[in-house]
Formats: structure tokens, sequence, C-alpha cells
């Protein structure tokens, strides 16, 4: 009786398991959550670079995830240039594809990609880099990219944070821009799998990636979520397995025994920017008023910030104070001196600072003493707010006058592009870019409309850097710049800080990213479920 | 009755009219969408080109006669944010979700607030009147995104009943919908109490009393019937300012309606679409209110003659 009932139990048991080996396993997906991107599109070129198809787009060049370095992991297996930088070779892997089957990715589609990147709609960030440039199918596997001006750094342009994502040719010649709209063919071993307007994108796994490196996963959701508070509830739901959270709220996360990811390298710096500060002889636009036109202000502000606290308060600890807005280990020009002298000529030091305003004869000598401090939101940047209300304590405890003016981001950018901005208002350099790009946006007349400040000896400079070729002279020239720049207090550097996800190690165990694109994360692919 | 129509129509299109100007006129006052589209380091090149390819050079007479002409015909340009669709294929994507949750929202409204008021009506002074009350008062002083966070944080986070937020089925709608009903609850349940107290204590009521009518009756059909003009005249404000309320609880719940789409729109400075969705919520709130001045007129043939 006892047998007979075990045989039963058995027979049952053995069915119910080949039923379940006979099941297809559970498909794995990653949900992560971030904030909805500038512009929801397809098309690369209509985005300022904040592009959600990193997943599954790529450009010819790649990302060491650890390093950061430029590798080959993109689209081109190598590339030279001739002396004066002027040309760049790139030669295509041959056995690169294009997802949904639109074929292998030659010279033709980079030629194709540049024009549609260049087109009088684009609104790339850094596009001035291909401005002028021709790009010329020599075979069907090498491209050669001809400049009107050298340029030194002109990987930039086709790594993580590039303005060149290639886009498959034959796709639009059959399809239209519309194809790209639907369903764009990319390259990586993700794939586009839909797009909900307002609400996310899904990507799959491409099985037997040409790379020959595939995800481990089988889906990636990225969901778009603008209120902060919903996304941590998410993560805290366990609905979401990465998110993007603002500093203010991770802790809450870590409490609750979720882990944050660091990008390996540092991948945003911050600053404050008196903007304004035209200094080159000649021009009329100067306001004469602004009182941080005397460099004594301009020192004895950046010696009213506590930098400490305000990573602290701002970073929860996990930052660095920068010695030098746009000066980094990795590119040209950086001068380790300036990071040692750092505490003696920036630190935190109130009795300096006062008594440089009583030098400066502040605010009695100042028709205009007030300093309007910023407070503005940037996607990306949830603690400029923040950043500006500590400003004021700090200024204000200095004896400073100020006030907080408060705008959105967008009409910041209209006033300087009128370089109307006459405002310290906080800035970022995302991610940490070529010294040649930092120099132009943020301390140089090249970089106009949208700079901030401009004198005589480091324009001076600046023109023999532009058309330099000689990679010890730039480097010189460059850590000329950022010396100026460091001993005119030009800026109030802040901090250099890294992306961080925070995720639920029970679904994620692994994620390597450099922190070498605008949204900070990259490397989708390279996420190693915690299973 | 016709020419009562008519009246409210003609009023209806000068409305519009005026709306469109305001609409345009405060879009652009907001700045221009070329410093939302274009990159911190953009050069003078760009902004230029950018410019004239989206006709942002043109004249603002010309800018708001050919937004006219063509918001006729219901084309209110492309996107500039959605990049490869047009403005009201956008509006019009995202107009399901937001009716859905309203929908919902409505009828959660009616659902508690009609019995609440005329309850608290009957049993005027009791501990249930009182207890309306404060429901009433709450849900006129909580701000609607408070009260979805802390929803969200009870019944998701920590209880795990709904999910947090997002766009799907019954359960993604529930939170959102009572965060959106809590205030029309409030606003919809003192209207009707008031209503019923006026009407319970006219002469007709108390005859039908006198005659022996069953309570019941007395209160849902005679005094109610008559007690139910003013909540039907709210109506109308109702299901508009739940559709355009729709803006912060779709932003809290990330529920992919046109109230996120118009907080989306705004912070990309996406002129056809702020334009595209600000006229779709004010057609939607003229046709509310025409509807209900036309039931009004129906129910009480008073109006119609004055």
């Amino acid at each position: 009786m006892f047998a007979s009932k075990l045989v039963r139990v058995a027979a049952i048991s053995a069915v119910l398991a080949s039923a379940a080996a006979l099941m297809p396993a559970q498909a794995q997906t990653i949900e992560m959550v971030m904030s909805p991107p500038a512009v929801e599109t397809n098309r690369y070129w209509n985005t300022p670079g904040d592009f959600a198809l990193g997943p599954s787009m790529q450009g010819l060049v790649g990302h060491d995830p650890v390093t950061g370095a430029y590798d080959n992991s993109g689209l081109a297996e190598s590339w030279s240039h001739n002396d004066d930088f002027t040309e760049w070779t790139f030669k295509l892997k041959p056995e690169a594809e294009f997802h949904f089957g639109w074929g292998p990715v030659t010279a033709a589609d980079v030629v194709h990609s540049l024009a549609l990147h260049t087109g009088p709609d684009t609104t790339l960030n850094g596009i001035s880099q291909l401005e002028g440039a021709v790009a010329e199918a020599i075979d069907e596997h090498t491209v050669k990219f001809t400049l009107p001006a050298p340029q030194v750094d002109f990987l930039f342009v086709h790594g993580g944070r590039g303005s060149l994502v290639i886009y498959s040719k034959a796709q639009f010649d059959k399809e239209g821009l519309e194809g790209y709209d639907a369903k764009p063919a990319g390259t990586a071993n993700l794939q586009y799998v839909e797009r909900n307007i307002g609400q996310g994108l899904t990507f799959e796994k491409v099985e037997g990636h040409w790379s020959g490196q595939d995800a481990q996963f089988d889906r990636l959701e990225l969901k778009f979520v603008a209120e902060p508070a919903t996304t941590l509830a998410q993560l805290l739901s366990k609905e979401a397995d990465i998110v993007i959270l603002p500093r203010e709220l991770q802790g809450d996360a870590l409490d609750a025994g979720f882990e944050a990811i660091p990008s390996t390298n540092a991948s945003n710096q911050t600053t404050m920017l008196f903007n304004g500060t035209f200094l080159l002889p000649g021009y009329d636009g100067l306001d004469k008023t602004l009182p941080w036109l005397d460099i004594r202000i301009r020192e004895a502000i950046n010696r009213s910030i506590d930098r400490q606290a305000v990573i602290d308060v701002l970073y929860d600890g996990r930052a660095e104070i920068l010695p030098v807005f746009g000066m980094d280990p990795r590119h040209e020009g950086y001068v380790p001196e300036l990071a040692e002298r750092f505490e003696a000529a920036y630190g935190y030091d109130l009795e300096k600072a006062r008594a440089l305003m009583a030098e400066a004869g502040y605010p009695e000598n100042f028709s205009n003493p007030v300093i309007p401090i910023l407070s503005s939101t940037l996607a990306g940047n949830p603690e400029f707010p923040a950043m500006a209300e500590l400003m004021q304590v700090f200024l204000d405890e200095a004896g400073f006058q100020t006030e907080i003016v408060e705008m959105d981001w967008a009409s910041l950018g209209g006033l300087r592009s009128a370089r109307e901005a006459k405002m310290f208002h906080p800035m970022r350099n995302l991610p940490v870019k070529p010294s040649a790009v930092g120099i132009r946006n943020y301390y140089s007349a090249t970089g106009g409309p949208r700079n901030n400040y401009e004198d005589e000896v480091i324009e001076g400079l600046m023109e023999k850097y532009m058309v330099s070729i000689d990679l010890e002279e730039r480097n010189e020239l460059a850590g000329g710049i950022f010396t100026r720049v460091f001993e005119q207090y030009a800026v109030a550097p802040l901090a250099s800080i890294s992306a961080e996800v925070i995720v639920n190690p029970e679904t994620v165990r692994e994620w390597t990213f450099p922190g070498t694109t605008s949204v900070g994360v990259s490397h989708f692919g390279s996420i190693v479920p915690a299973n | 009755m016709l020419r009562f129509i008519f009246t409210r129509l003609s009023h209806m299109l000068i409305a519009l009219f005026v709306i469109t100007v305001i609409v345009f006129s405060l879009s652009h006052l907001t700045g221009s969408p070329i410093d939302a589209l274009l990159p911190d380091d953009a050069t003078q090149q760009q902004i230029d080109s950018l410019t004239e390819h989206l006709g942002l050079d043109r004249p603002y007479y010309v800018q708001y006669l050919t937004f006219l002409q063509n918001a006729a015909v219901g084309d209110f340009g492309d996107s500039t944010k959605w990049k490869g669709n047009t403005a009201a294929g956008v509006v019009l994507e995202r107009l399901p979700a937001t009716l859905k949750l309203g929908g919902l929202a409505v009828l959660i409204s009616v659902a508690v607030a009609i019995p609440l008021g005329v309850l608290s009506a009957i049993w005027r002074g009791s501990i249930f009147d009182r207890m309306a009350g404060i429901i009433a008062l709450l849900g006129q002083s909580f701000p609607a995104f408070w009260l979805g966070i802390i929803l969200m944080w009870i019944f998701a986070v920590t209880l795990g009943w709904f999910p947090t937020s997002g766009y799907g089925g019954l359960s993604y709608m529930i939170l959102p919908a009572i965060a959106m009903a809590w205030f029309q609850i409030a606003a919809l349940t003192r209207l009707t109490r008031s209503a019923m107290l006026e009407v319970l204590d006219t002469e007709y009521v108390k005859l039908a009393r006198v005659k022996g009518v069953s309570e019941r009756a007395v209160i849902w059909k005679h005094a109610f019937r008559n007690a139910a003009i003013v909540p039907v005249t709210y109506f109308g404000v109702l299901a508009g300012s739940l559709l355009t309320g729709s803006v912060v609880v779709e932003t809290v719940f990330a529920w992919p309606g046109t109230g996120l789409l118009a907080i989306d729109a705004i912070r990309g400075r996406d002129f056809p679409v702020v334009q595209s969705v600000v006229m779709f919520f004010a057609v939607f709130y003229l046709l509310a209110n025409f509807l209900v001045d036309v039931l009004y007129a129906v129910v009480d043939p008073r109006i119609r003659f004055s």
C-alpha cells in the first residue's frame, strides 16, 4: 500500500519535473529608472547628447570600462591620423553588423551618419568638433575624416560622449527617417524593441552578437520617472533593479540594503561661474558694475566656501575637491602643482576673505555689491538648487550681500547666448571633456557666446593651443591656461564626482562603467545579474 | 432652446479665440525653445541655424497667424522634444491614459461624495456628519502631490498592495485616482450636503412626509432629484479640473497622460506640444461646461428663458 503510494508520488513528481523542464526559462528583465531625457527621440542628432539609445547604438570608438581610455570596443578596430591631426582614418570591424538584418557596418554608413549629425536641425553638444569635417569612404571598411583644423582630441567625437553615432544607411535608404523613428537598427549587444513616449524604452539581448559578447540578461527596460521620490519608491518596493537617484535620497536606499555602484572614473565636475567676466580689452559689452570683476572679490568668494562641507552636504561625502574646473588628470594640461597649491590659494578662510573684501573696499566701493546667485535645476544635477543655497550661506557668512535668482536652465541658456548671464551660477562638465573642449567652453572667446570668462593671457595661449600639433607643446599650453584660470580665480571650482547608480543586490551583481557619457552610465550590455 | 445653444456655442468660440492668443503669447513669453534644445556649449552658428530651421526668426504675428491657421485644422506642428512626432499626435497618444485615470477619479468622486453629502445632510450634526466635514476639510487642505506620495509610500512601498507608479491596469490607477479624486470628493460632498439641506427644508418635502411617503422616497425621489441640480452644475468643473489637475498627480505617479506631457513639454519648451495640450484642455473644459449648461437648461427651463 505504502509502496504503491510512493510509486504514485514519484510518478507525479517526475511528470511535474519534466513539465517544468519543458517550460521556457523565465526571461530575465533588468529594469532601470532614470530621469526623462531632454529630448525623446531615436535621432541622436536631435538630442543635446543625453541619448537613451545608448544600450543599442554605438560610435566608432569605445571606452575601457575600468580606465575609461579609448579602445576598440566600438565599431572601429583601429585608427590613425596624419602628422598634423587633420586627417583621421578609421578601419571598421568587418564583422560588425546592424540589427534586424540591415547588413554589415560599412564606410558608407559612417558617411551617411556624419551627414545626418551635422544637418541644420542638429542640437548635439560638441558638434562644433565636426564642423567642416568631410568623411570619405576609402573602401568598404575604411573611412577617412578630413578636418579643416587640427584636432588632437578627435576620438572624443567618436567615444561615449561623442557626437557621432552610426546609423544604417541601408535602413535609411529603404525606410527613411521614419524607419529610425520606428525601429532604429543599432550595433550593440542589445537591440531596440520599443519606445513608449513619456514612459521609456525596451531593449532585448542580441543572441550570438557579432562581438562575441552577449548580454547576460534578456531584456533591459529603461523607465523615465521625473519625480525622485517616485524613483526611490520604485527601488524600495523592488519594482526597479537599478535607479539613478539624487544623492540626498541615496542614503535612504543604502540604509534599506541597496548598493551604490559608482563609475570607475570621475564623470562630472561642478563649479560656480563668475559669468560676465569678459576681460578682453575693447569688449563693449562688459558690465563694469559686476563686483567679481575685481580679482580680490573672486578670491574672497572662493575662500568663503567650505568645500568639504559642500561635498558632505551635496554629495554625501563621496566626491573630491576640484582644483580647476575643466582640468583632469586624464587629459592634457594637467598640472599636479595646482592641486597641491589649492588649499593655500583657495582653502576655506573667512578671515582672509574678509580682509580681501576690506582691501577691495567692499561693499562701499561697488555701485552694485549684490552677488546674484542662480538657483536652477538641471537634469543630472539635482543638487544645483541646494548648491545655490549653500553658496548664499557661505557668502552671507563672509559678509557679502547676496540674492538668490530662481530661473530655469533654459532661460539661463538664453541669457548666456546674449552674454547677459551676469550671475554667480552653477555649471557642470559632464562627462569630463578633453581640455581643449573645456577651455573653449568656459574660458575662451572661441567658445562664445556661451563662455563665461575671457582674458588676454588665456586668449593668447588659446590661439597657439588651437593650432598646435605638438603634443608636448599642447600639454604646456593647456597647463598654462589652467594655471592662469587658477591664479585669476576665474571660477569657483567645487567638486569632481562619479556617476552613481543604486542597485538591488538581489537582482544586479555587478556593472562596470567608466563615466564617459552624458548620462554617466554606459556599457549596459555588461550588467551582470545576481543569478 | 436652439437659440440658447447657439448663444452658448458662440460664447465658446470667442473664449477659444482668446485662449489661442493667451496660449501663444504665454508660451513665447517664457523664452525661446532654442535655449532648451541647444546644449550649454552651443555656438552662434548652431543657434542661428536652429532658429531658422524652427521658423522662430519670423515676426511674432506671422508665427501666430500660421499657428491659428494650422490649429484650425488640428495641425499644431511637429514636436521639438519628441522628434518624429506631430504635436497633436503626441497629445492624442497620451490622451487615453488621462481619460482612463480621470474617468476613474470622477467615478470615485461621485460614488463617494454624493452618498456622503446626502447622508450627512440627513444626519445633520451627527458624528457621521462631523466625520464627513473632517474628510471635506482634509480633502481641500491636502495638496495632491503630497497626498500622492503619502499614498504611494503607505500602500505601495510599505504594504505592497499596489504598484508604486507607472502605466498599467486598474491596480496602477487606484492610488493616483484617489489622489486626484480626494479634493473633488471634498468639494462635491459639501455642495451636495448644502443643496440637500436646502431642499429638505422646503414645503413640498414636508408635505410628502405629512402624506406618509416613505423616508427613502422622500430623500432620493423628492429631495435628491431637486438637490442634484447643484452637483450637476459642478460636474463640468469637476470633469475639467480632474483632467487639467492631472498634471501634478501624473507626474508623481509617472502616469504617461497629457498632464505629465504638459509638464515635460513646458520643461523642454516644446511650444507646439504646449500649445496643443493647452488647447486640448481648453476645448475639453469648454465642452464640459457647454454640456452642463445645456443639461442645466433642460433640467431647469428657467435658465434658457432668462
